[in-house]
């Protein structure tokens, strides 16, 4: 069976760790990471909560490849889709922008990531291509005997001037502990454009991690979309370095929780190179006694004129035991810098619920209305049309 | 139709209506004026079902009691409030937000849904009587709109909504000469013999528009004189200084611009 990993064990980050200052240590403590874990069976129930949507789709069970759930032969021209464990063996080389071995992970969970994620996603788009159709990379967590924490890879890179829209979707299952870890590495070419899409929705007992970095060349695009809606403790971090000139990066996030969930989102954008634009637009719904943090880092790095960054977090609380935390973090080392941030921590507005009963819109609808309007801010920026309505869905049922 | 019988409200220790009366018969338009702070917004509320204040009186519509009743059980009621201050919903579309409202009403007076084209017909009556720009429905509710736009659209929501009883507060304040002879065509418009109105007003020149049934005056809390629609020109040649005390006066008068 798995066991777990003991020699050397990299020390988990503590409260003094800025980035994981809100996150639950005790519980992260308890997490034990393994090789991947035997192909668990897959319920009904896990399987009809996959958001569906064509184009080719990779499910990854417990940080394995499940072949059966998967179409990696794909006609689509310009694209190549395979798993972390066969490139490790055909092409191992390939994949160093994702187990560096020149640089150290950035935490504990980055390096068991690496030690034993060995299987998951690669997506590669030659340059020139256009993928019409969203890849899908549906990450499925069952915990349980000889098996606690998955760790899945995906690995992608859109060739020069190419186009493509890919969603992660993290789901799982069962009231075990446990949970996932998956590290997600992005290579944009020059002029490449991507549309990334995380959707995190674990079962309350587990824990979910996510960790997505990503690297642009001159003049690409990055839009990074994240919803954090499950788990007991949800965090998504983003780290984009914007490495050529002129690269853009859009990233936009909700986080919508209640019960006593926590929800983490991580954001670094590193400007490296002239005339580069950023935005971060995140929103969070609080309910109950959750807790939601939003970090922003925006950092612009000698030389890096002509740099265009914004930043907003706007979050709203449901209960008066609810938290948001939100904090700005920016560095500035070069000229000619336009850099806006600004955030909010609100309740819901009491003359606008007023309003919406005066026409006779029932209290827990005019709430509903009002909360969904919040979010739609984010929601709306999700291109894939049969996704919206999953999440808009999915916020209704938590709101109920 | 509408009773108000020695209806008292107050917010903490500031007691604001102080035993009002009102009939309002079937078809009637009843104008209310009054200095600033007299109360009338106050009262205009505690006929929609605002919360936080404490009321005591008799207010009944059609023989129900309105006061036992929460905001959207009054608008099913066939109450409607045009606010003096409309509300910006951010997010919500216009469109979504008047359907539900009408589907809302309907659902508690036990009849059928209006479908997604009925609908688009009975709105576009709506935006025509008020002159609304074609992308309106699409718009967020009262996001970014003017203070014409926002006036309208409440005229917009009544036309819409086909209310039993309809107070307008204030509609007519901070709107050019256009945008009042369009709110005023708007309301007369939807006047009938099974609609009441009261019609809140600083001015009387929107009454030069709109020919009320009865003008009330109300200074303090009270209902102070009551009279036809001569009482208006009455006031807008002399001011409140009839009713109020002395010191008032100055703010007192119905021209001085001021709205509250
Ligand atoms: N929420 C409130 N808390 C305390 N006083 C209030 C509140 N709302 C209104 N008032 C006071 O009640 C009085 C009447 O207000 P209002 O009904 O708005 O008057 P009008 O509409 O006639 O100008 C004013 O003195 C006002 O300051
Ligand atoms: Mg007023």
């Amino acid at each position: 069976m798995n066991s777990t990993a003991t020699a050397a064990a990299p020390e988990l980050p503590t409260k003094r760790d800025e980035a994981w200052r809100y996150a639950p240590h005790a519980d992260l403590a308890q997490l034990t990471f393994g090789p991947g874990g035997a192909s668990a069976a897959v319920p009904a129930e896990l399987e009809a909560q996959i958001p569906v949507f064509d184009g080719p789709r990779i499910v990854v069970v417990n940080g394995i490849v499940d072949p059966a759930r998967s179409e990696l032969a794909t006609s689509i021209t310009g694209l190549t889709l395979s798993t972390v464990a066969d490139v490790l063996t055909t092409e191992p080389e390939s994949l160093t922008r994702h187990f560096p071995t020149d640089a150290e992970p950035v935490d504990a969970f980055a390096a068991f990531n690496a030690q034993f994620g060995r299987d998951g996603a690669v997506i590669r788009v030659a340059a020139g291509a256009t993928i019409d159709q969203p890849i899908h990379v549906v990450d499925l967590a069952l915990p349980g005997a000889g098996h606690n924490t998955s760790s899945t890879g995906v690995v992608i890179e859109i060739g020069e001037g190419s186009e493509a829209t890919i969603v992660e979707t993290r789901l799982g299952h069962g009231t075990e502990s446990g949970g996932a870890n998956v590290r997600t590495t992005i290579t944009l070419h020059d002029h490449a454009t991507l549309e990334h899409i995380v959707v995190q929705d674990a079962p309350p007992a587990q824990i979910s991690l996510s960790r997505v970095d990503v690297t642009q060349g001159a003049n690409s695009t990055f839009r990074g979309r994240s919803f954090n809606l499950g788990a007991s403790y949800g965090r998504v971090a983003h780290a984009v370095v914007l490495a050529g000139a002129g690269a853009h990066a859009e990233l936009s996030g909700l986080y919508f929780g209640f019960g006593d969930q926590t929800l983490d989102q991580q954001v670094d954008i590193v400007h490296a190179a002239k005339d580069c634009s950023s935005r971060q637009l995140y929103r969070g719904v609080l309910d109950d006694s959750s807790t939601g943090i939003f970090s922003g880092g925006i950092d612009v790095q000698p030389g890096a004129d002509g740099t265009d960054a914004e930043q907003e977090n706007h979050n709203l609380l449901l209960s008066d035991r609810a938290e948001a935390n939100t904090q700005p973090r920016l560095e500035i080392l070069a000229d000619d810098v336009a850099c806006k941030h600004g955030a909010t921590v609100g309740q819901l507005d009491e003359t606008a619920l007023y309003y919406m009963r005066s026409r006779g819109i029932p209290a827990a609808e005019a709430r509903r209305l009002l909360i969904n309007g919040f979010a739609d801010q984010v929601v709306d920026h999700v291109s894939i049309d049969a996704l919206r309505p999953w999440i808009i869905d999915r916020l209704g049922h938590a709101d109920a | 139709m509408l009773h108000v019988k020695d209806l008292t409200a107050a917010i903490g220790d500031k007691q604001i209506l102080k035993g009002l009366d009102l009939d309002v018969g079937a078809g009637e338009v009843h104008a209310i004026m009054g200095p600033n702070g007299s109360g009338k917004s106050t009262f205009a509320h505690t006929l929609a079902g605002r919360e936080g204040y404490e009321i005591t009186g008799t207010v009944t519509l059609d023989d129900a009691d309105l006061l036992e009743m929460e905001p959207e059980a009054r608008a099913a009621a066939g109450v409607f409030m045009g606010f003096q201050y409309p509300v910006e919903i951010p997010g919500v579309n216009n469109m979504y937000f008047l359907r539900t409202a009408l589907n809302s009403v309907r659902r508690t007076r036990g009849e059928t849904e209006v479908s997604a084209r009925e609908f688009l017909s009975t709105a576009q009556e709506a935006m025509d009587l008020v002159e609304m720009p074609k992308d309106f429905l699409h718009r967020a509710v009262n996001a970014g709109f003017s203070g014409g736009e926002k006036k309208r659209n409440e005229i917009l929501q009544m036309a819409v909504m086909q209310p039993r009883l309809a107070v307008l507060d204030e509609t007519d304040s901070g709107l050019d000469i256009d945008a009042l002879r369009i709110i005023a065509g708007g309301v007369n418009a939807l006047r009938g013999p099974e609609r009441s109105m009261i019609v809140i007003t600083h001015y009387q020149r929107l009454l030069d528009y709109i020919k009320p049934d009865f003008v009330h005056v109300l200074v303090d809390g009270r209902i102070v004189e009551s009279g036809d629609h001569t009482l208006a020109l009455h006031l807008e040649d002399h001011g409140y200084a009839d009713f109020v005390n002395h010191d008032l006066d100055a703010s007192g008068r119905p021209l001085s611009g001021a709205t509250s």
